[in-house]
């Protein structure tokens, strides 16, 4: 993957190619996160759009040489939640055919379907933080710190957030065991 | 569990047709110059406030208060308003989010210590006027220019940030009014000659937090992403 700080200077000096290699290296990422949390393919589908368009409308206000990613995904964090808010995003149950589509890897057959969905519906009963701290701190890799300064709490409390989801989480899935 | 959580990769959608659109207008942008836009802040407002204080002139008993007060005072003051500003306006060095913990505390602090200044230390000389608690309202006056000296750098500051803070935009607005707040506040030390704490303490201290209550109401619709 490009370096996305190469990749932004060029976007915001009208390289349109760059945006779409940006796009290329950031949207799985995004896409997983924001499916994660909303629960709905074709929610995270409408959210990964208004994010990027986000991105696209302020892309002034980046800093040359600083890393997007961490303002990228708070978009998408703030994207998510103003859609709640709005009481726009339905709750939605765990159906096979609301999962997301699942990358092809030939040599890798992928998790087991019923635990995969039991995941994410054991996933999906945490409170709105918890999941917010379990996806960006053990699914999608971040730390502690990057986590909080994308959900905008405190390292402190981006611990205690992802401890306590973690936590609750296992209980969860132990008890469908 | 971990394996459980071990989630396959998921495949995005292609781009919008009104992200596609949009890009087609693609046309390079300047972009954010944090520490030039807070020396722009910073100069603008300290020229602003010069202005202000040229035009309403400089209090009566400025010759009879002691130096040290005079200065330190007055320096306390403009900390009050570039610290916040700074933390406000320049994010880490590698990074663009800015500081939304440091930034909040910042406007918090500044807004309990300077009522707590205004309120312990307010000396007075012979030309200094004493409103009293039941003349009290009468300084209104000085609540309403410390808010209009807050005016330039919030809106500076705003437009710099338009679009930078998705998150904690509340507290990065109220950092940003707490020191366009403490700018009202160092005007009114040179201004204003009624020392009674109740005055100094609520009608020029008060600027800080009425300030940041303002910009965190009204600057998060600019400065977050839409």
């Amino acid at each position: 993957m490009a370096d996305p700080r190469e990749l932004m200077t060029r976007y915001c000096d009208g390289d349109a190619s760059a945006f779409r290699e940006l796009y290329a290296a950031v949207a799985p990422r995004l896409y997983g996160y924001l499916v994660k949390m909303a629960r709905s393919k074709s929610v995270a589908d409408d959210l990964l759009q208004q994010t990027f368009l986000k991105v696209h409308r302020a892309r002034a206000a980046y800093v040359r040489g600083a890393d997007p990613l961490p303002w990228i995904y708070a978009i998408a964090h703030r994207t998510f939640l103003d859609d709640v808010r709005a009481g726009k995003r339905a709750k939605v149950g765990v159906a096979d055919d609301d999962l997301p589509d699942v990358a092809a890897v030939p040599d890798d057959p992928g998790p087991d379907p019923e635990l995969l969905a039991a995941a994410l519906d054991a996933l999906s009963e945490l409170p709105e933080q918890q999941r917010e701290a379990v996806v960006l701190t053990k699914l999608e890799g971040k730390s502690v710190a990057e986590a909080a300064a994308i959900a905008g709490t405190t390292v402190g409390a981006m611990k205690v957030r992802a401890h306590r989801g973690y936590e609750a989480l296992r209980k969860k899935l132990e008890g469908r065991a | 569990m971990s394996d459980e959580l071990k989630l396959p990769p998921f495949t995005p959608p292609p781009m919008g047709a009104e992200l596609e659109a949009e890009l087609g207008r693609l046309v390079p942008v300047e972009t954010r110059r944090p520490m030039r836009q807070l020396a722009i802040v910073c100069i603008s407002s300290m020229v602003y406030a010069a202005a202000l204080l040229a035009i309403l002139s400089v209090r009566a008993d400025a010759g009879e208060l002691p130096m040290g007060w005079m200065v330190g005072g007055g320096l306390a003051w403009f900390l009050g308003f570039v610290v916040p500003s700074y933390l406000a306006l320049v994010p880490e060095k590698g990074t663009m989010i800015v500081r939304r913990r440091t930034a909040a505390v910042a406007a918090v602090a500044s807004a309990i210590a300077f009522i707590a200044m205004g309120m312990l230390i307010h000396p007075s000389g012979p030309s200094s006027i004493q409103l009293g608690a039941e003349r009290f309202l009468h300084g209104h006056w000085c609540l309403e220019l410390g808010l209009a000296t807050s005016i330039v750098p919030v809106v500076l500051g705003a437009i710099y940030l338009r679009g930078a803070v998705p998150t904690g935009a509340r507290w990065i607005a109220a950092c940003l009014g707490a020191g366009g707040g403490s700018l009202g506040g160092l005007l009114l030390h040179f201004h204003c000659p009624i020392t009674d704490p109740l005055h100094t303490g609520v009608m020029h201290a008060g600027s800080v937090t009425v300030a940041a209550l303002l910009a965190a109401a009204l600057v998060p619709g600019r400065t977050e992403p839409r």
